[in-house]
């Protein structure tokens, strides 16, 4: 009966660990609210939708630009772009990428302001990432994995810093460029959705500076567009900033985990599509897969070039596809010394989007007919637990403890039993 | 008509007070096992204050998080933080804890604590098995008692130490990082994560190993020594530092007491004072965990009780000591 009752026992033990390991069931979501992606019927209606819009006719200028006509030859642009191209694998271009000029490699430079990509960096040049400093505050990645700061007991604030450049160590300050049109958008949890003006800095290497009063995420927008020949660069930099504690109103957090994370208005954007059991504090850790969507107006891009740089350098490209997704692994690339190694160490990474369409039009009067995007995301990762958490070793200790402390106990329980005596009383006497 | 609603008051006293405690307090255990346990994925959340083991590793099924979690990452945040603006969230934190506890005391121990359940069913399973329990002398008694005052006293003092650069980061929550609910509970949920040890840095690795070592401790002294981890438990021992408002309590007349020691026989802490103080009225003592098994067992009217904010409960009387006793009602 007690072998019964014991296999029994197993029995629903290992059903009960069945199902660690199983793959979780993706649930169907709406861009910006969640993980998942769109259904064909809602790819259906964005394509109605951008058909209608490319009939209207393009008025060009700048001012256009807010309203941007909608990508015009978007029908036509998976053609002008061809069929995805399979990935490459890290380091099959190159390895550590150069910085990056106005020609080389066929990437753009000078994106509205000199020096490569531009990109918003929650550190400044020279001062690097790495283990958690003593004035961050909560110490978790939030959305875009980027850590929030600002002076305690008072309102949180952050500081970015407009950098440009491809390597998110090397990288320097982004230079002012007097020909570059620029303007900064802030999208707060409570505030309008289409966001609000954020006045430049005075000099980049200030950084830009908000506060944030609420829970949420808030997210960053710095546009830049500036004509070279006859193409008009227009590119945005947009990092996303987790402001989420331990404390505080709990449907105010609930409300901002599945709030809107698309701006309508950006000319392009990426956006870091939310694993389905992510919780209120996400960390991304090296060796996950990782999925971005490309959105122009908060449409997706088929064929955007699409290119993740670790935060030692490494890169890898990818073209994104008919519902402008595209997926990385984050590599491994902290090895320190074993005694040097810090699990909480944050690294940066960066990814580039590219897009370049046939669209007419004017810019300070002067007229183009190519119209090339570019947008930049940054983010945070983590080491994997995997690099410093030994299954074997606890197992093993655990067994070892278990048997010796059960044998002890067992031994010293058995000495301690008292032999049977029997004391026999003679009546008779 | 008032002498019919007393008879009636009369008569659910006499049912409850004749109830087959053991089965209600199994069932009771049981519910609040998986509730505990498994609320989590009924979207079910009471909080991160509550005064019992209810695992915050156990991170998809928890219905609320142990409140030694969220104490300990309070206590270790940066001085000038934590004796500034952080200390009104601290002493929040404390209020909510003890409005929680004042309402069941240290019943939560003895009949909601997850972790005490699983020692309970690891006590039947054992005497399932015929082996023989175990129980200390009472001269280890006195000593081992002190134990949990010593842990409760590092709990606080490591993570002041930590907010204070005294200690590395990789130590906090030190409890936490020892205590055994953190891997078996989240075992119940298939989560096995916990079963490592972390060779980030010199302090993690002690306290994982350390931590695995205690876990199978746990397993081994529970097997043979009734509530053997709740004799140690620094929950415990905060418990009874505030259990002066507490509502529930365990009142003994002493008068009517024969000392016939089977509330001390049945005791799964080994508390002596159950059967030898008969001057105390308030006899729950800092090992006691309100199981209540004292007052199922006791055969005399009245010398035992539970009330709750003065209103009795369940009181021990003759009739429902002999009718357990019939039912074979083992303790």
């Amino acid at each position: 009966m007690i072998k019964l009752k014991l296999s029994a026992f197993v029995a629903l033990a290992l059903l009960s660990l069945n199902s660690f390991g199983e793959d979780t069931p993706v649930a169907p979501k709406r861009y910006g609210q969640g993980a998942g992606r769109p259904s064909e019927a809602q790819i259906a209606e964005w394509r109605a939708k951008r058909a209608a819009a490319s009939e209207q006719p393009a008025r060009g200028g700048a001012a256009d630009m807010a309203g941007m006509p909608g990508m015009g030859a978007m029908p036509g642009m998976s053609g002008m772009m061809g069929a995805p191209d399979k990935p490459k694998e890290y380091g099959a271009r190159s390895g550590r990428p150069k910085e990056e000029g106005a020609s080389k490699g066929g990437r753009p430079g000078g994106m509205g302001m000199r020096g490569g990509a531009l990109w918003l960096s929650e550190t400044p040049p020279m001062r690097g990432d790495g283990a958690r400093s003593g004035s961050s505050r909560g110490g978790m990645g939030g959305m875009g994995g980027m850590q929030m700061g600002g002076e305690r007991g008072g309102v949180a604030k952050k500081r970015l810093w407009l950098r440009a450049g491809s390597d998110p160590q090397k990288s320097g300050f982004a230079q002012d460029d007097a020909e570059a049109e620029v303007a900064t958008l802030l999208v707060t949890p409570n505030g309008n959705p289409e966001g609000e003006a954020l006045p430049a800095a005075d000099d980049s290497h200030k950084g830009l500076s908000f506060e944030m009063p609420v829970q949420g995420f808030y997210r960053l927008y710095l546009t830049s567009r500036k004509l070279q020949g006859d193409t008009l660069n227009v590119a945005v930099a947009k990092a996303e900033i987790a402001n989420i504690g331990h404390g505080g109103d709990e449907e105010e957090i609930n409300k901002a985990l599945v709030a809107q994370r698309v701006l309508e208005s950006a000319p392009i954007e990426i956006v870091r599509e939310r694993k389905p059991d992510e919780k209120r504090f996400f960390q991304l850790k090296s060796g996950e897969e990782q999925a971005f969507i490309v959105l122009q107006k908060g449409l997706p891009v088929q064929g955007a070039r699409v290119r993740f740089v670790s935060y030692q350098g490494w890169s890898k490209e990818a073209v994104s596809d008919e519902q402008g997704r595209v997926s990385f692994q984050i590599i491994r690339d902290y090895f320190p010394p074993w005694n040097e190694f810090e699990k909480r160490f944050k690294a940066t990474y960066l990814l580039i989007a590219d897009v370049t369409v046939a669209e007419a039009g004017t810019f300070k009067e002067q007229p183009y007919s190519n119209v090339r995007y570019q947008t930049t995301l940054t983010g945070n990762y983590y080491p994997s637990p995997d690099d410093y958490a030994s299954y074997a070793w606890g197992l093993g200790i655990g067994t070892l403890i278990l048997l010796f402390s059960g044998t002890a106990v067992y031994l010293y329980r058995r000495r301690r039993v008292q032999p049977y005596r029997e004391v026999r009383f003679d009546d008779a006497k | 008509m008032i002498r019919q609603n007393n008879s009636r008051l009369q008569a659910i006293r006499d049912a409850v007070n004749q109830v087959h405690f053991n089965r209600f307090r199994f069932w009771f255990q049981l519910l609040a096992f998986a509730l505990f346990v498994y609320g989590g994925y009924l979207a079910i959340d009471f909080g991160s204050r509550l005064p019992f083991f209810s695992c915050g590793y156990n991170q998809e099924g928890r219905a609320g998080v142990c409140y030694l979690l969220p104490l300990q990452h309070q206590l270790s945040q940066p001085w000038p933080r934590l004796f500034g603006f952080a200390g009104i969230a601290f002493l929040t934190g404390l209020l909510t804890f003890a409005l929680w506890f004042i309402f069941l005391n240290k019943g939560w121990c003895g009949f909601v604590c997850p972790l005490g359940t699983i020692q309970d069913w690891l006590t039947a399973l054992r005497r399932r098995m015929g082996i023989r329990y175990s129980s200390y002398s009472h001269t280890r008694f006195e000593q081992l008692t002190k134990v949990k005052y010593i842990l409760l006293a590092l709990m606080i003092l490591i993570p002041l130490g930590i907010g204070g650069g005294l200690f590395s980061h990789s130590m906090s929550p030190p409890f936490c990082l020892i205590c055994p609910a953190r891997m078996i509970l989240p075992l119940f949920t298939g989560d096995v994560t916990q079963f490592t040890i972390d060779f980030s840095s010199t302090a993690a690795l002690v306290m994982t190993a350390l931590g695995i070592s205690v876990t199978a401790l746990f397993l081994v002294g529970s097997f043979v020594k009734k509530r053997f981890f709740c004799f140690f438990c620094p929950m415990s021992a905060l418990h009874y530092l505030i259990s002066k408002p507490a509502l529930l309590k365990l009142k003994k007349d002493g008068d009517k007491c024969t000392r016939c020691g089977d509330c001390y026989t049945v005791c799964d802490m080994g508390i002596r004072e159950i059967a030898d103080d008969v001057t105390t009225k308030n006899i729950m003592t800092d090992d006691c965990t309100l199981c209540l098994k004292c007052v199922a067992s006791c055969p005399e009217n009245g010398a035992l009780k539970a009330t709750f904010a003065g209103i009795p409960i369940f009181e021990s009387t003759e009739a429902g000591f002999i009718k357990r006793m019939n039912k074979g009602n083992k303790m």
